[in-house]
């Protein structure tokens, strides 16, 4: 699920960036550092959306460096366990298949397929039901739940599960359109 | 971090900060992306997939692919219209996300629904139909 949130960060500035652009350097200096990054407890942070707040600044013994406590709000994905999302199948194999949402990666082991689904292997790998009427290949897009989160302090990867009510492939995509 | 071992989306358990915090919809995330992006666009002459991050690129490609609504106002009349049936955030954004056709398949996509007995037997299940029918509306007539 994607959150808009308010996050503090503690920004280093060197005595350069001293003067009327302080405020543009901070800023930009931010986006730089903590767009694109992952965390355990928030997530993705996908995009900077404004900065709310920039504290009094502190100087550091011994660097001159100074420290801002900068408060931002932000766009983080972050997928919990026990969510039902929809994710694009990235790659099939007969492990299972991975699919992606967004910026995560989410793992389905063939366990985890109704068990009438079939894997195919051949120039595009699939799973298949046996009456060939629902099909799981490369970009096929699914609807599935997360039962698993491996986080660690700079990646998310997640387990999923189609094998419930109402999960599986989406029978019609153009129908979205 | 015993807190995060429990969590659970299904029992709406996703820590207190979160539990706070805005969800957004896959289409209001589009909304702002597509803005943003166009910002960057409008500021460097250059290429802005080059200026973007990986994490950026893939959500707007995911947000764009699993948008139900496209249209700003159609968008916002979604959450109006859920926001007056007394769902939490997490719980509103995915009902929007996901638009499930009945009852039934939104308890089993949205299984907190059944907590705090407000959707409690038919008249539950009639409330439920009911916001699903105005959701079909606003797509329909987007």
């Amino acid at each position: 699920m994607f959150f808009h949130i308010v996050l503090e960060r503690n920004m280093q500035l060197h005595p350069r960036h001293f003067g009327p652009h302080l405020r543009d350097k901070l800023v930009s200096k931010l986006i730089k550092d903590v767009e694109g990054t992952c965390s355990g407890r928030h997530g993705f942070v996908v995009a900077i959306t404004g900065v709310e707040d920039i504290g009094k600044g502190l100087i550091r013994e011994g660097t001159g460096y100074v420290t801002f406590p900068v408060k931002y709000q932000c766009v983080v994905f972050r997928p919990f366990k026990g969510e039902i999302l929809e994710a694009v199948v990235t790659m099939v194999n007969k492990m299972g298949f991975f699919a992606e949402a967004g910026p995560v990666q989410i793992f389905v082991s063939n366990h985890l397929i109704p068990d009438d689904m079939e894997f195919q292997s051949g120039d595009v790998p699939n799973y298949t039901t046996s009456d060939g009427s629902v099909k799981i290949q490369k970009d096929s897009e699914v609807r599935l739940k997360i039962i698993g989160t491996r986080v660690d302090a700079t990646e998310i990867f997640c387990i999923g599960t189609i094998k419930d009510d109402f999960l599986g492939v989406i029978s019609d995509p153009g129908a979205a359109m | 971090m015993s807190g995060e071992e429990e969590e659970n989306a299904a029992e709406l358990k996703i820590g207190e900060e979160f539990l706070k915090a805005k969800c957004l919809m896959n289409c209001e995330v589009a909304i702002i992306l597509e803005h943003k992006y166009e910002q960057i666009q409008h500021m460097s002459d250059g290429d802005p997939a080059s200026q973007v991050s990986q994490v950026f690129e893939k959500s707007l490609q995911y947000v764009k692919r699993f948008s139900r609504y496209k249209n700003p106002d159609a968008v916002r009349q979604v959450r109006e219209t859920l926001s007056r049936y007394g769902l939490a955030e997490f719980e509103l954004c995915t009902l929007g996300n996901l638009c499930p056709d009945t009852s039934g398949e939104a308890f089993a996509l949205v299984p907190s629904l059944h907590s705090g007995g407000r959707f409690q037997g038919d008249a539950g299940n009639d409330k439920i139909d009911k916001m699903l029918n105005d959701l079909s509306l606003i797509k329909k007539f987007e």
